[in-house]
């Protein structure tokens, strides 16, 4: 199946997202709350596209959208293109300070000096990658608390929760750098938890958390043998291939 | 001499008005003096008149003698004069204003004269709690006729052709979402009943559940027919405790009489129902928001890309209707389809209950033809304007719709119409304004109500509402300015393309109508620091 | 109390509305219960307590004292019964009386709006209300007097 975006004709699976498409033919579309890993979340609303699908025109939200038959798409219409102006002005409204809304703000020429203010310590935009990665890592420690205009994100009653496990894949896929992740003297502090940091059997840097090794351990159903960090893994994983090779030729 | 009935409205507008003290007295006098009179008379509780502001009404059949403003003291004087007696008591019956002199019957005022009742054609003549007064009037017949000599797809085709659409607010055609829904080969299939009422200012869902709810068992009962499905789900906002009460009884009984439940009038067929109680979110009145909540989540709407006919509840085919609508199914089945047709305009067929309520003189329910136009509405069946003050605008729609002007009071009520005028059917809240409304207050109000009630998830629709409430809030206490007006307006379009479900979508809508019909109010606020209708507290911003 | 219903997702919201009438809120022990019975994460349990309105995770009063503030209770000012209450018995919308006598509340439309302004005390409705008339019902519910 073909469809058109910006003019560029795409090859499409039926079913397969927007956005996906138009990423892997090099088409820009800006995200906040997507990620490759997670299942589209929809929330930011930057990546809003118009779509024309049998003479009928509609504003969709590219991230969610599912390509069911010959369309043509315009990533960056005057409607569009105003759209995701308000849009990145309200996201700046709300965490004025922030970098990464700042420098998609400048692109789009939102000015700095708009009507509303907000709190310049507020960095979360509420997208929901935080809460879907702990949900799909297993561990549900976090969520959304309340609704509308007073809504956050939170661990239940602002406790540290036993469910967490300091992994700090929260902060990881969070845009806009608003989890707060603390690490020093070989100990990480995370929604108000504090952990112990487990040394590298190799190198002795402090890397992970017991809980979130405990945890893959389990996950996995073996007991991955060293505690290494991502550097001396790779080092340890090239140093047997090349065994292997060694010993083939 | 013929056998009585006295029907005392206990819908829950009556029953704040100690309509079951007036109830209880009824029956213990009717017992007491039934021993001297040869009059057999029963007293039945039933769901809502209509005309609530009204209440209690007590009804006397076959005379059709209608009393309002019925108190427990006045029990002895309608049992001895009325019933025995068969003598009218004057003081009780209902001033038609618009006649100018008292009626005997309710049948006869405008309130209920221009009205063509079939959702709430039993309302307020049987006894909800009692399943066979429903059948009395026909009940369940429609549903013995499809059983014995209708297909599944002859259900559909029937339904389809009747031209009904969803009286949920959209006007979505309903016979095509089955027809959608029926093609999807993928097993088990859902059928929902959406009762989580929430516009400011609509309670017909509530009447018909509490004062008709077999109608909407049997509605849905045929849709699950005709589209394979075992499973219902009744989900009733929390508040309604009576609607809630009432369900659970139908439904109990319904069961009893073999209309639900295993091999349903010995036809095989098998469909149960199960009533899901509201948490309190407005948001859930929304259908994928309303799935997740039955499902067992927070309320937040997906995107509809995939529309619920094919991926519903627990990811099956759903067809998901409002209360008004299933109320609608049993007749165009019993009557059929060209009946159905014959009524209304050419792109909105039936009926439509409102509830009509603010300013005017008649308030509480009413069911007329689509195509009535909203001044007959507001003046000839409301009555017109309270203490002679002068129109201004009527609300439809509630949060989602918008507010019409004087000047398009002739055009006739049909989904198609008050779209083009910037507003909605919704889900038929007519909330009528007079001179001492100001339009940005009303304005201000929704959104008001709409930044609590969104479920905040996405940034056009939480971050929007706030910011356009706060330069409303500040028009409203004389700070707003000239560009305040561009911006909203701006913010308004990216609201209603960007938000991901349709509470965000249609929250412009009060914004915008009243930015167009009742700008030169914006201006007297922003410019004069002055509001004209004497609501907003400006005055202490200018001193 | 949770045997009441089968071990399944779907009943987590009438459950958690059963934990708020038999306590009058939804206690953090029985939420932590709840979560162990049925295997749902306590953080999507407080998710939902917070965002149903039906749900309260503080405790609520014994006599529920609701308000409407749909359209056509505000524009029959309802605002008016609100100031009478917050008067006679100390507490603004969403609080509670020291003595957990009173919770006062604001509401969306009830749907009774032909009867506006309306309140609800528990399940009993009370309607086309004056700012009196509340101080009287209040009195009934040993409100006003004992202040």
């Amino acid at each position: 199946m073909k469809i058109t975006i910006d003019g560029i004709v795409c090859e499409a699976q039926k079913g397969e997202m927007l956005l996906q498409i138009a990423r892997r033919n090099n088409i820009f579309i800006p995200t906040l709350c997507h990620s490759d890993a997670l299942p589209g979340l929809g929330s930011c609303r930057l990546c809003m596209a118009e779509v024309m699908d049998r003479g009928r025109r509609s504003v969709v939200a590219s991230c969610i959208y599912p390509v069911k038959g010959e369309i043509e798409v315009f990533t960056h219409s005057d409607k569009i293109k105003s759209i995701r102006r308000n849009l990145l002005m309200l996201l700046y409204a709300r965490a004025p300070e922030d970098e990464t809304i700042n420098k998609l703000r400048k692109e789009y020429g939102v000015p700095d000096n708009i009507r509303f203010s907000g709190d310049i310590e507020e960095h979360c935009i509420l997208c929901g990658l935080c809460v879907k990665a702990c949900e799909e890592l297993g561990s549900s420690a976090i969520s959304t608390i309340n609704r509308g205009v007073t809504k956050k994100v939170a661990t239940p009653y602002d406790e540290p929760s036993s469910q967490c496990i300091g992994c700090g894949a929260c902060a990881y896929v969070c845009p806009t750098n608003a989890i707060k992740i603390e690490e020093n003297d070989g100990e990480r502090t995370i929604w108000n938890k504090t952990f112990q940091l487990v040394r590298c059997e190799r190198c002795g840097k402090p890397f992970a958390t017991r809980e979130q090794l405990e945890y893959s351990n389990k996950k996995l159903g073996t007991d991955c043998g060293e505690a290494l960090c991502e550097v001396c893994k790779k080092a340890v994983v090239g140093e047997k291939l090349k065994d292997i090779y060694e010993r083939t030729t | 001499m013929m056998s009585k009935t006295v029907y005392v409205c206990c819908g829950t507008g009556c029953l704040a008005n100690n309509s079951m003290e007036v109830y209880k007295e009824l029956k213990r006098l009717i017992e007491k003096y039934e021993v001297d009179a040869e009059v057999k008379t029963t007293v039945k509780a039933t769901g809502c008149n209509g005309l609530c502001e009204k209440g209690p009404l007590v009804k006397i059949q076959p005379d059709d003698i209608c009393y309002r403003k019925v108190k427990a003291k006045d029990a002895e004087e309608i049992v001895t004069k009325t019933l025995l007696n068969g003598e009218i008591i004057d003081r009780l019956l209902i001033f038609d204003i618009t006649k100018g002199k008292k009626v005997t019957s309710h049948r006869d005022t405008d309130f209920y004269k221009s009205q063509k009742k079939i959702a709430l054609r039993n309302i307020g003549e049987i006894d909800p709690a009692n399943i066979d007064d429903y059948i009395e009037r026909g009940g369940y017949e429609a549903l013995r006729k499809m059983l014995s000599q209708m297909a599944p797809e002859e259900v559909i085709s029937e339904i389809e052709k009747s031209g009904l659409r969803g009286r949920g607010g959209g006007g979505f055609p309903t016979g095509r979402k089955w027809r959608q829904c029926d093609s999807i080969d993928s097993y088990p299939k859902y059928i929902i009943c959406n009762g989580d009422e929430g516009d400011p200012g609509a309670f017909m869902d509530r009447s018909i559940m509490e004062g008709d709810p077999n109608t909407v068992i049997e509605g849905m009962t045929i849709c699950a027919y005709s589209i394979k499905s075992n499973n219902g789900f009744i989900y009733i906002r929390d508040e309604y405790s009576l609607a809630l009460k009432n369900m659970d009884a139908a439904i109990r009984q319904a069961k009893e009489r073999g209309f639900l439940g295993k091999n349903i009038m010995g036809s095989g067929f098998d469909f149960d129902i199960q009533i899901v109680r509201g948490g309190g979110a407005f948001v859930c009145g929304e259908s994928t928001a309303l799935m997740q909540s039955i499902e067992g989540n927070v309320g937040e709407p997906r995107a509809k890309y995939i529309h619920s006919v094919e991926k519903g509840l627990w990811g099956q085919p759903t067809v998901l209707n409002n209360v008004e609508t299933w109320a609608n199914v049993p007749e165009i089945i019993f009557k059929g389809s060209e009946w159905f047709n014959s009524i209304g305009t050419d792109t909105s067929k039936g009926t439509k209950v409102f509830s009509l309520v603010g300013k005017v003189k008649n308030t509480g329910l009413v069911e007329i033809p689509m195509g009535t136009t909203l001044r007959e509405l507001v003046f000839k069946i409301g009555g017109g304007i309270i203490g002679n003050k002068k129109f201004k605008a009527v609300q439809s729609g509630g949060p989602s719709g918008g507010c019409i002007p004087e000047s398009l009071l002739d055009l006739p009520v049909d989904f198609d119409t008050l779209k083009k005028a910037g507003s909605m059917m919704g889900s038929g809240g007519i909330i009528v304004m007079d001179e001492r409304t100001c339009m940005v207050d009303v304005a201000r109000y929704y959104l008001d109500f709409l930044s609590e009630e969104s479920c905040g998830k996405c940034v056009a629709c939480r971050e929007g509402i706030k910011r356009m409430l706060e330069i409303l809030t500040d028009i409203c206490s004389g700070k707003g300015t000239v560009e305040d007006l561009v911006l909203l307006e701006d913010l308004c379009h990216t609201v209603g393309e960007a938000s991901l479900c349709g509470l965000g979508k249609t929250a412009p809508n009060p914004v915008l109508t009243t930015l167009k019909y009742f700008r030169d109010e914006y201006l007297a606020h922003i410019n004069e620091k002055r509001c004209p209708a004497g609501v907003c507290p400006i005055k202490e911003v200018r001193a | 109390m949770f045997e009441k219903y089968p071990k399944e997702q779907r009943y987590t919201l009438s459950i958690l509305q059963d934990l708020q009438k038999e306590y009058n809120y939804i206690p953090k022990e029985k939420l932590i219960e709840l979560s162990e019975h049925l295997g749902i994460p306590l953080s999507k349990l407080y998710s939902m307590a917070t965002f149903y309105k039906a749900l309260s995770l503080t405790p609520k009063g014994k006599n529920i004292i609701k308000v409407c503030d749909g359209t056509a209770c505000h524009i029959r000012s309802s605002r008016s019964l609100l100031d009478e209450i917050q008067n006679t018995l100390g507490i603004k919308p969403g609080e509670t009386t020291k003595d957990g006598k009173f919770s006062l509340e604001t509401v969306n439309c009830l749907g009774s709006c032909a009867i506006a302004p309306v309140m609800v005390i528990n399940d009993k409705y009370y309607g086309k209300l004056t700012s009196s008339m509340v101080r009287e019902i209040l009195k009934e519910y040993g409100g006003a007097d004992d202040e």
